[in-house]
């Protein structure tokens, strides 16, 4: 070994730390009781898993809300069809009233054709 | 006691509003029904419905028939008032509708009236296109409004006969061919 | 290299295995070594301090995995090797000091002339990261250059290329700086 690494050597010897280290990482330890939730939001130092992070609770966000609105486009358009179907039945029901009513009618006359019966006094108008 | 089924009011569009101004007379009818019922389906609605119809078309073939009817309809309105007893409403309730479907514009195509009912079916024309139809309905104890607004293929509303209750209808407007088959329920 | 291997690897017999690992005693143990690490390496009181403390952190962390007291030596060199590199990265390459004298931590008495150990201690400071840490496991710790090469997980030509050049640095600032000349 020459001088020189001798002297490094000297140079490098080991130094106590400052007094109570021990003490104080001692400490540090004992308060460093970490749940595995405090390690978890300790991942949150690195930018990296903030902004991964950041990114998946938008993606969820956004996927959310695109649901949300599928489902409310699918259940506006049950509704519509249902108000749709349900006036065309109203519609139909009156329709299907005008029907009977000249059935009726037309069985009436055929009944005083036969009868030869005056029209007058049936009742009832066609118009 | 007067229950109400369906109170859908949704703002329409005015270019494409109903045909029929309801009276001030007829909310005060609607005050005194046991039942009221209030469709309005506006031109977005019907835009919507349509595409639900179709979708549905595998499963509901009467749906894509509906959807037939209701495509090109600028609007539905519906406005039926169902009272507990007789006498509830006078004729001059219903003439003071009954004016409008007697203006420029609308035809009446059949008109039935007898001791208890008088229902008329009209049609809005311009020129020889159907653009609306009416329906009047005065039952002893049922007065219906129907405004369907909108170019009607009435062979398309035929094909729908004996679906929805909608009848196959025995007269047509002249230049209007009967159908070659008509459905019944 | 396969000495090194055989002492990771070999379990301590349970009678000598009981206590080894106590977090006490083991900052109380290396507290020197990783304490010295940090200075010589930083040249900064402060900072190898702050450097040491979080190292202890991380051991007790990671107590649990550490399997034998030669286990936890080496994990403690390697650790605050690689922190000290770390740290000068975040807070320059070069110690913030002068050449003036800095305070120096407490030392039990030593050969030779502390004025020229204080001065090569400021030289090595001036090395690059890698080599500084190179020359202070070599000269500090005293370890072969295959073990300073697992520590720092460096191939061993890099190793040796890195310690020569660094000596053949410290001798020619040594010589221009402080009047030593070394042969």
């Amino acid at each position: 070994m020459s001088r020189f690494e001798d002297d490094l050597r000297t140079a490098l010897r080991r130094k106590e730390p400052p007094p109570g280290f021990a003490e104080r990482a001692l400490a540090r330890a004992a308060v460093e009781r970490e749940t595995l939730l405090e390690r978890l939001l300790g991942l949150f130092r690195f930018p990296a898993v903030r902004w991964v992070c950041a990114a998946a609770l938008l993606l969820m966000l956004l996927l959310g809300v695109r649901y949300q609105q599928a489902r409310r486009a699918r259940q506006e358009g049950e509704e519509a069809r249902a108000k749709v179907l349900y006036a065309l039945q109203v519609t139909g029901s009156k329709l299907q009233l005008v029907q009977q009513k000249l059935r009726q009618l037309e069985a009436e006359r055929e009944t005083q054709d036969s009868a030869e019966e005056d029209p007058a006094t049936s009742g009832r108008k066609i118009l | 006691m007067r229950r109400v089924l369906f109170v859908m009011a949704l703002v329409a569009f005015a270019a494409h509003a109903q045909d029929i101004k309801f009276p001030a007379s007829f909310d005060k009818l609607a005050a005194k029904a046991e039942e009221v019922v209030d469709v309005t389906v506006d031109p977005a609605m019907l835009q919507i419905a349509g595409k639900f119809l179709a979708a549905q078309e595998e499963k509901e073939p009467k749906a894509a028939k509906a959807k037939d009817v209701v495509s090109g309809l600028k609007g539905i309105y519906v406005k039926s008032l169902k009272f507990a007893k007789e006498g509830e409403y006078s004729r001059a309730d219903v003439d003071e509708i009954r004016s409008q479907l007697s203006g420029p514009g609308w035809a009446r195509l059949v008109t039935v009236r007898d001791k208890t009912d008088d229902v008329g079916v009209y049609l809005k024309k311009e020129g020889e296109k159907v653009v609306g139809m009416a329906v009047v309905a005065a039952e002893p104890k049922e007065l219906t409004v129907v405004n369907i607004v909108g170019p009607i293929d009435l062979e398309h509303l035929v094909a729908l006969g004996g679906q929805f209750g909608v009848p196959n209808l025995p007269n047509l407007p002249a230049g209007q061919k009967p159908p070659a088959q008509t459905e019944k329920k | 290299m396969k000495e090194l291997a055989r002492e990771l690897s070999v379990p301590l017999p349970a009678e000598e295995s009981a206590g080894w690992n106590d977090f006490a005693s083991l900052v109380r143990e290396h507290q020197a070594m990783v304490f010295s690490i940090g200075y010589h390496f930083l040249h900064d009181v402060s900072l190898a301090e702050e450097l040491a403390q979080e190292v202890f952190l991380q051991l007790h962390r990671n107590l649990k995995s550490l399997k034998s007291p030669s286990h936890v030596k080496h994990w403690l060199r390697r650790v605050a090797g690689h922190r000290s590199i770390d740290f000068s990265r975040h807070r320059g390459s070069m110690p913030s000091v002068a050449l003036d004298d800095v305070p120096e931590p407490a030392a039990a008495v030593v050969d030779g002339d502390p004025m020229l150990a204080g001065k090569l201690r400021k030289l090595v400071a001036s090395l690059p990261p890698k080599a500084r840490m190179v020359v202070i496991l070599r000269y500090q710790e005293d370890l072969e250059l295959e073990e300073i090469a697992a520590a720092l997980g460096m191939p061993l030509g890099t190793v040796k290329s890195q310690l020569q050049r660094a000596l053949a640095t410290l001798r020619e600032k040594a010589a221009r700086s402080i009047g030593e000349v070394y042969p």
